[in-house]
């Protein structure tokens, strides 16, 4: 019977080409506009630590101003400061923990043509890989003292291995970073998550990395943050000059994680924490109530806003959009239905039951939903590549529909359709036969 | 005079498609009206005055290769060969680049040894060809001379004794009065920075910033491990000079890493989301409205097809073309008005979350009015051509059967 009433709608679609036409596009057009904006949505939303969500946590303390709360959603600064972060690094509770910023080198190669080029770097601690479960391709992180030792060790991502070395294993080979001597210890497999949830404070949208160098380089290099710094107060310890002036005063500039695997040890973390902040309090620091915050990679990407007030505006408008699109429908859908009432008239008075013209009447909007849907897939792509140029190609990787999307566009459109074949179907299945039999 | 009574016993028979048609278009307006009001704000952001040149400048950030560096040296060297290269009106070098979205800001007081209560505004480090090389417009006091400057460590602690400031900073501090001569502090230190000079404008590093406009100049350049020049050229020279600007700081000195933009560049890139907001929303705008028209000629013509007869007979009957034709629009005016009426609620009660939940600019009832307005005229205008139709059709149509 279905194919039947498949067969009867796509008759009576090309008999009515252009009120079916203006449906098909009415769907299309309101679901490529959902579409587009909410793969945008979709993708800016991604937790690439989906499957570690409940054991990691991104730490933040309130060392802030005391007249002043820190300018974040939670009232604590997103950063530490570094001497926090050390101190930090300390407790053994945490299974693996990351302290880390981001930072930039010139690189080149000795006996080489190639021109010196600008790298952003991660200045972190070893267990980064570990953590954010980071894929290398060859050897592996530097030794646990270069976490707080000068070790000239690098690790390299796989473009930066491709470009310096045309991708051969390079373990053991020497890059210049600022001119200096860097080992290479590792070589990444390709790793680009999107949004960036190891750091949301520098663009979320950015490239990963090129090159990863331990974090017990600050003092040698006088390494400052690529990102965010921001202090309070020009006050630092007594005694502290130059560079350890600004490595030991109050600005946050550190960004810090920890893996805590169950309740027991999270707990125990916790009270590490306050334990910390109560004997800095001694010290006259931590001038604010206790407070520190733990936030899972899912809450870290609420907190810190990937999806701002315009990418939510622009989603309920597209929402909206399809709604106005399926009121259309509806009303055209009634007007097709209705001048096809004889024809149904007919159908009932030969026997056909009440629930088999509904049934026929929301087949034929359904098709109606799958041409639209199909096409609303071409308007969605044309849509996101719009995106992407207007972007200029901040949005590359997440402007981009897979295969969960395009099938999302065809069930959104059906849906669509259905919702809005409901009640001209209910109101034809509902017609007197009589009525129209006497006018034939 | 415009049977209103039959019209809307009429209306009243066809009651389920002429309510979906004052509902699109309710829901029309509502969403209309929000977006113009986004868009409008979004256009004023983006056209507001930057103080600069903006297309005519060109900038440069550059990163030594050797760890030890003479910067100081560099920065000398670098902007006698710009400013002495043909096209090139003045060169500078800066802390940051104007409107990059990247910068730094700090919080002043007009008391010293205060720790409350400051004015926060975005700071540059400068020399004293910034304020010509920007294109920036002195309204008092006077530029920095060279021996204003200073030149410091990264780690060095200095204040500078003497800022240029912008105009909307300055009445910040001393609101009604003029600035210059006048002292400001940066927290908790009682060292005074003198106002030798404000100019008219200047957005700073962040135009989305609340306080954007409140700037500072000092004349400082802070040696370190990476630095950036501005360079104005003559008007359409830019992209000439642009070309030769790599290869001529990569000559002089070879021991560095140079990248190149246009300010216009860093300028688009910052107002990206501000861009794709407007482009998007004007286009559901356009594409909403299409849309709607499309629905009122396709129910229209529907209409009139199923009351041909009815037509006919008051053809027959004396009526004019006019006549018919004004029927159907002012059937059509009844419903867009009721559309419209249920779409200004929409839209303010929609405006409220707008504005309450998404931070998002207020909807003024002048904006609203020309949404509604521009809605009616469309409605009618997609009326218009079915209207014209059925006044075509014959006084005979009334006797032979549909």
């Amino acid at each position: 019977m279905i194919g039947y009433y498949i067969s009867l709608a796509i008759r009576s679609l090309r008999g009515t080409p252009i009120l079916s036409a203006l449906m098909i596009a009415a769907i299309a057009v309101g679901v490529g506009a959902s579409m587009t904006v909410l793969t945008l949505n979709y993708m800016m939303s991604q937790n690439a630590l989906e499957h570690k969500d409940k054991v990691l946590y991104a730490v933040q303390l309130d060392s802030w101003d005391p007249n002043q709360a820190a300018d974040t959603a939670n009232e604590i600064p997103w950063q530490l400061t570094y001497p926090d972060a050390v101190a930090l690094l300390r407790s053994d509770i945490p299974t693996r923990q990351v302290a880390m910023h981001r930072f930039g080198f010139t690189v080149n190669l000795d006996e080489s043509d190639m021109r010196p080029f600008t790298a952003n770097t991660r200045v972190t601690t070893r267990d980064f890989f570990s953590l954010f479960d980071v894929p290398f391709e060859y050897g592996g992180t530097w030794n646990k003292e270069a976490d707080s030792a000068a070790v000239q060790s690098v690790v390299l991502s796989k473009e930066t291995n491709e470009k310096l070395f045309g991708g051969e294993n390079s373990i053991g080979k020497v890059v210049k970073l600022n001119g200096e001597p860097f080992t290479v210890v590792g070589v990444l497999k390709h790793w680009n998550p999107s949004p960036k949830i190891y750091d949301l404070n520098n663009n979320p949208f950015a490239d990963a990395e090129e090159l990863y160098i331990p974090f017990g380089l600050h003092r040698k290099y006088e390494i400052y943050s690529w990102g965010n710094t921001n202090g309070w107060t020009s006050s630092a310890p007594e005694g502290a000059e130059g560079y350890e002036r600004f490595l030991l005063g109050e600005h946050v500039w550190i960004q810090f994680w920890v893996e805590l695997d169950n309740a027991e040890q999270k707990e125990a973390y916790e009270q590490f924490l306050t334990g910390y902040i109560r004997q800095q309090k001694e010290q006259g620091r931590f001038e604010r109530p206790l407070k520190f915050a733990l936030s899972h990679p899912s809450e870290w990407l609420v907190l810190n806003e990937v999806l701002d007030n315009d990418n939510r505006v622009l989603g309920w408008a597209s929402l909206a959009f399809l709604l106005v699109c399926v009121v259309n429908a509806v009303a055209l859908l009634l007007a097709k239905f209705l001048r096809k009432a004889p024809e149904a008239g007919v159908r009932r008075a030969l026997g056909a039951s009440r629930n088999a013209i509904f049934t026929q009447h929301l087949i034929e909007s359904s098709c109606i939903g799958v041409l639209g849907g199909l096409l609303g897939i071409v308007l969605a792509l044309a849509g996101l590549t719009g995106i992407r140029a207007l972007a200029m190609g901040q949005v590359d990787q997440i402007a981009t529909m897979n295969w969960e999307m395009m099938l999302a566009a065809v069930g959104l459109a059906i849906f669509a359709s259905i919702l809005a074949g409901l009640y001209p179907a209910w109101r034809i299945s509902r017609t007197n036969p009589s009525v129209y039999l006497k006018t034939q | 005079m415009f049977e209103l009574k039959p019209m809307l016993s009429a209306l009243w028979r066809n009651k389920v498609s002429a309510l979906l048609i004052a509902l699109q278009l309710a829901l029309t307006l509502a969403i209309v009206s929000n977006a113009s009001a986004i868009v409008k704000d979004r256009m004023e952001q983006v056209a507001r005055p930057t103080g600069m040149d903006v297309e005519n400048i060109i900038a440069v950030a550059y990163m030594p290769i050797p760890t030890e560096y003479d910067m100081a040296g560099a920065v000398v060297a670098d902007l006698d060969l710009l400013r002495s290269t043909p096209g090139v009106v003045d060169a500078s070098v800066t802390n940051q680049i104007p409107l990059s979205g990247s910068g730094s800001a700090g919080t002043y007081f007009t008391e010293p040894n205060q720790e409350i209560g400051g004015e926060n505004a975005n700071y540059y480090q400068v020399d004293s060809h910034f304020i010509n090389t920007l294109g920036l417009n002195l309204i008092e006091g006077r530029s920095f001379v060279p021996a204003d400057e200073h030149v410091i460590g990264p780690n060095d602690q200095y204040h500078s004794k003497m800022a240029v400031v912008s105009k909307q900073f300055a009445e910040k501090l001393y609101p009604g009065e003029s600035a210059i001569g006048k002292f400001f502090y940066s927290g908790a230190n009682d060292n005074p920075v003198e106002i030798i000079g404000v100019v008219e404008q200047h957005l700073g590093a962040w135009p989305g910033w609340s306080r954007a406009g409140n700037v500072v100049f000092f004349p400082l350049l802070v040696t370190g491990n990476h630095k950036r020049y501005l360079i104005r050229t003559e008007p359409g020279q830019r992209d000439e000079v642009f070309k030769k600007v790599e290869d001529l700081l990569n000559n002089r000195d070879p021991q560095r890493v140079v990248q190149v933009e246009t300010l216009s560049e860093n300028v688009q890139r910052t107002y990206i989301s501000d861009n794709i907001m407007i482009k998007v929303l004007s286009l559901v705008m356009a594409l909403l409205t299409f849309i709607v028209a499309l629905g009122i000629i396709g129910l229209t013509i529907f209409w009139i097809n199923q009351r041909t007869k009815q037509i006919g007979i008051r053809r027959a009957l004396g009526a004019t073309r006019a006549n018919i034709s004004r029927y159907f629009l002012v059937e059509n005016a009844l419903i867009a008005g009721t559309g419209l009426g249920l779409g200004t609620a929409g839209a303010l009660i929609i405006n409220q979350l707008m504005v309450s939940e998404f931070s998002q600019p207020a909807l003024t009832l002048p904006l609203l009015a020309v949404c509604a307005i521009v809605l009616l005229l469309v409605s009618v205008a997609a009326a218009l051509m079915p209207a014209m139709r059925a006044a075509n059709i014959s006084p005979a149509m009334a006797t032979r059967s549909v």
